[in-house]
């Protein structure tokens, strides 16, 4: 079988992009701007049944500007994108953006991009040396290899096993060039292979599904694909047989890949911009006690096993690690330079760039510190309810906190698994959920950019029969 | 290989619009396709999008995008190959065309399955950018007045948010046979969202609206200001919201966007790709009861200027309206090109694709249910214990079991056929494969959402509508805090 190979790339550099859009935006009228350049490589490759399903190449790249205009009631912005890197193609992004941003309503309190703390050359050069970005370690004949491997694996790990959606392994590296008209201007590259896996146990209205995947900054980081079947596999099959339960109040223990979406709610009430916007429930919470006291959760911008590493933000800013939650307290919202200013605090360095539209504010690599517990020690301690190994839908309201949403997962009776659950709904309130917090596992798991240990939350309402 | 244009008049001289030349086209097909490929295309996109966003009284965020490219498909029986790339010149294309072949090198052929040829369409909407005629300045404008009102409404009105986009997507696809189509889609959207403040107790309301036509539809006429008072009225009614009940117990659906039920509970469950696979709870139920007498849903894309609807579908398939569930039966699925070829039934106009850059998969369009007989207030007041959800958020649907969740954001508790308080919002959870059957009463008042969905599946996101008459279930567990 002959496969793709790298394609030779003709296009001008991302650096050169970047500071010719600059450039292209004075002339247009601008009186300050930033310019993001990227280029996303990626294979992935598909297969089912032991047969390969699909093969998918994309080269794609992308131009982001941001335009400020000074008006004589201040400085109004705009923000533009394009694939389109001929000279004439910047040149008319640039003059789009200008237009754009006249348009816009001033803001006194605009933060254009001058003037911010950018990390040093020597600091970018390290950096660059330590995270070099590239190829993640596979050709597609290798991908393919471990995606067949894997779902071979999982396919035949037990008979209960009926059916396969299928396995598959990406690889694939992007580039980013950002520069400001103060005169930084930085280049990066970022590179993850993953592999992941769903199968089928049971049958007709019996059916059970399941899945487990894995990403990583090269493939030698990867869990082995023997592995990664066994946890879909060994889940769907766990899952046979599931019924109600009946509804009332419970101990819930969250485990690692339930308890990421409770780090999500966190980081999305106290970013910068939902708090400006009174659209959170942790408005007025800063330096208050929202979690019992051995709770701590920390925001790591360079980390060994996170994906989310960052030597700047979106912004250019220097990006440090702090911690977020200390022994319980809220001890920072995250900010961009502009909700920095408008709150009056410190710049987190969180600021989240896609090419148009406007700044968000993320977190880097989000690490809840794991306790001492294991999962079967919380199981005993909690006596009776329920632990939680799937969630769906979109039951959390940003601004009060109120939290209803579909749970599937085991029963728990006298300190151990009973039996398999589904069709229920687990509710409260996150600012409860978040205080009434019992027990922090010992089992801190990775998925991509979040740790997290099994989590284990008292008082929460359950609905079913 | 001949070259031939859509018979009808919706589609617009094709090279017009075309930023790569036919024969260049051509050549990739041609290096890209083996002998014994069962199907390949070749899609071409342009599109540009514009946002204006107000918060705190101001237009702070303008924003545009423009991106265009080409992605190339192999087709060989059970086996795809695609590549993407956003330059457009001749070599990239051809490098493009390579990578998707690679597949085709291993797949195992499984004979072309005669597809009937494609009936002519009309055009569904106009080929105009909807933000033409509509500068800047006017949408500002319209953004401003928005938010004057929602203030002046009530004084518990504390923050607006308001964003009014739009889009226009021209795209070419040149098939393996030959066929050459064309289509341009409009894409316009209002929304608006209002934080109140009671006592220190803060809540949230939102409203949106559009569909494939012009801006300029948003800009006159009343319904932008009917989606304002219809935010501030959520977030207002929520601040004396009550806990809702755990437990399971009867619901009445509103109409309209409640519909979002059909889209979880059914609709992801009778695509093709899942059937074909054997992946989904309804995958043996074809012919079978799956609801009440009485229940018939449709999947219909060929609706005027609807958001879920589309001339033709992402490989140049003509939409339909296609009955899934036909008086309580199951009678169809929702089929691409590839699935129907491999299940030996016809495609359904339901290929689609976010943009060039995501392979084709079996959606959904506009999907509802068609009206019964029963009044909607005797449909209310047939509830002695239960919820009244006349507004939802988001849901979502595991295939494989039939669960599926979606959650409300305005409902009340109901007593002796009374409505007493509104509810907090709760997640309603039940199993695709039974709810419907519970169905006992269905209104006569269908009705289609203001224009709002939006799907996602295999990480791609495609505009979609639903609908529902008021509807009766007897039994669906409701994720409350009050026992």
């Amino acid at each position: 079988m002959s496969l793709p190979t790298e394609s030779s790339s003709h296009a001008p550099s991302l650096s050169y992009l970047a500071a010719k859009l600059i450039d292209e935006a004075r002339k247009a009228g601008a009186t300050y701007v930033d310019a993001l350049a990227v280029n996303d490589t990626g294979d992935s490759i598909s297969v089912r049944n032991g047969a390969v399903e699909s093969v998918e190449r994309e080269d794609a790249q992308g131009m982001g500007l941001r335009a400020f205009v000074e008006t004589d009631r201040g400085l109004a912005f705009a923000t533009a994108s394009s694939s389109d890197v001929s000279e004439s193609g910047l040149k008319k992004l640039a003059e789009q953006v200008v237009l754009m941003a006249r348009i816009s309503e001033p803001d006194p309190n605009a933060m254009p991009p001058v003037g911010a703390n950018h990390p040093d050359a020597d600091e970018l050069k390290e950096w660059n040396k330590k995270h070099p970005g590239g190829n993640p370690g596979w050709d597609i004949g290798q991908a393919r290899d471990a995606a067949l491997h894997c779902e071979d694996v999982a396919r035949h790990y037990s008979d209960k096993i009926t059916n396969s959606e299928g396995a598959e392994a990406s690889f694939g590296h992007n580039r980013v060039a950002y520069a400001s008209c103060d005169g930084f201007a930085a280049e990066y590259g970022k590179s993850s292979a993953s592999i992941s896996v769903s199968v089928i146990a049971g049958s007709g209205e019996g059916m059970q599904r399941d899945y487990a995947w894995h990403r990583a900054r090269h493939v030698n980081d990867l869990r082995s694909p023997e592995l990664i079947a066994e946890e879909a596999a060994s889940r769907a099959v766990s899952r046979l047989n599931a019924g109600s339960m009946h509804s009332g109040h419970s101990s819930i223990v969250f485990e690692p890949r339930t308890a990421t979406s409770l780090l999500g709610h966190l980081v999305g009430a106290i970013n910068g911009r939902s708090v400006l916007q009174q659209r959170s429930f942790l408005t007025d919470a800063l330096g208050q006690t929202i979690f019992p006291d051995f709770v701590n959760i920390e925001d790591k911008h360079d980390h060994p096993e996170g994906l989310g590493n960052r030597l700047f933000d979106g912004e250019g800013t220097r990006c440090s690690a702090h911690s977020l939650i200390d022994r319980g307290v809220l001890t920072t919202f995250l900010t961009d330079r502009y909700t920095a200013k408008r709150l009056n605090m410190q710049e987190t360095g969180s600021a989240m760039r896609g090419l148009t539209g406007d700044i968000g504010i993320g977190s880097s690599n989000l690490i809840w510190q794991p306790g001492s517990h294991s999962q079967k020690a919380m199981l005993k301690e909690i006596g009776n309810g329920l632990l939680v190994t799937e969630l769906i839908g979109f039951g959390v309201n940003p601004v009060t906190g109120d939290y209803s949403r579909g749970a599937g997962g085991f029963l728990i009776e006298n300190g151990e698994i009973s039996r398999p659950v589904q069709g229920i709904t687990i509710a409260g309130n996150l600012k409860e959920m978040f205080a009434n917090i019992e027990l922090v596992g010992s089992d801190l798991s990775w998925f991509g950019s979040t740790a997290v240990p099994s989590i284990a939350v008292s008082g929460m309402t359950i609905a079913g029969q | 290989m001949t070259m031939c244009c859509m018979s009808s008049q919706t589609h617009t001289p094709a090279s017009d619009s075309l930023p790569v030349s036919e024969d260049t086209l051509q050549s990739v097909l041609s290096l890209m396709l083996p002998a014994d490929a069962d199907d390949g295309d070749l899609y071409i996109e342009h599109s540009t999008a514009e946002s204006l966003a107000l918060e705190e009284g101001r237009v702070k965020h303008v924003s545009a995008s423009t991106h265009q490219g080409m992605g190339a498909r192999v087709i060989k029986g059970e086996a795809s190959g695609h590549a993407f790339t956003d330059r457009l010149d001749p070599a990239a294309l051809m490098e493009a065309g390579k990578s998707a072949r690679a597949i085709a090198l291993s797949g195992e052929t499984k004979g072309p399955v005669a597809i009937h040829p494609d009936h002519s369409s009309p055009a569904l909407y106009q080929n105009i950018n909807p933000s033409e005629g509509v500068d800047f300045l006017q949408r500002k404008t319209l953004l401003e007045e928005l938010d004057a009102l929602a203030r002046s409404l009530d004084p518990r009105v504390k923050q607006v948010f308001a964003n009014v986009s739009s889009s226009f997507s021209d795209i070419h696809i040149i098939r393996m046979d030959g066929g050459h189509l064309h289509d341009a889609r409009p894409l316009v959207r209002l929304n608006i969202s209002v934080v109140v403040e009671q006592n220190g107790m803060r809540e949230t309301g939102s409203a949106g609206g559009g569909g494939r036509f012009s801006l300029s539809r948003l800009t006159e006429g009343d319904e932008a200001k009917r989606l304002v008072r219809e935010a501030v009225r959520l977030a207002i009614l929520n601040l004396d919201a009550q806990e809702a009940p755990a437990g399971t117990f009867p619901v009445v659906l509103g109409p309209g966007w409640p519909g979002i039920l059909l889209h979880e509970a059914i609709g992801h469950g009778l695509e093709g790709d899942f059937n074909r696979k054997g992946t989904s709870v309804f995958s043996d139920k074809m012919g079978q009861q799956v609801a009440a007498r009485g229940i018939t849903v449709v999947d219909d894309g060929t609706i005027h200027e609807r958001r879920g609807s589309l001339t033709i579908d992402d490989e140049g398939t003509p939409s339909n309206r296609t009955v899934l569930i036909e008086d309580g039966i199951l009678t169809g699925y929702l089929m691409d090109r590839q699935n129907a070829r491999l299940m030996g039934m016809q495609p359904t106009g339901n290929g689609r694709r976010e943009s060039y850059a995501h392979p084709v998969l079996p959606r959904m369009t506009n999907t509802f249910m068609l009206a019964g007989k029963d009044e909607p207030d005797d449909i209310v007041a047939s509830l002695d214990r239960g919820i009244y959800a006349v507004n939802f958020g988001g849901g979502q649907v595991d295939i494989t079991s039939g669960k599926f969740v979606f959650t409300t954001s305005e409902a009340y508790y109901v007593e002796n056929g009374k409505i007493q308080h509104p509810v907090k919002g709760a997640t309603l959870i039940g199993l695709g494969h039974e709810v419907l059957q519970k169905v006992s009463m269905i209104g006569n008042d269908l009705k289609l959402d203001p224009g709002v969905g939006t799907c996602g599946k295999g990480g791609q996101s495609v505009p979609v509508g639903v609908g529902l008459p008021t509807l009766r279930i007897d039994e669906l567990t409701i994720g409350g805090t009050e026992t």
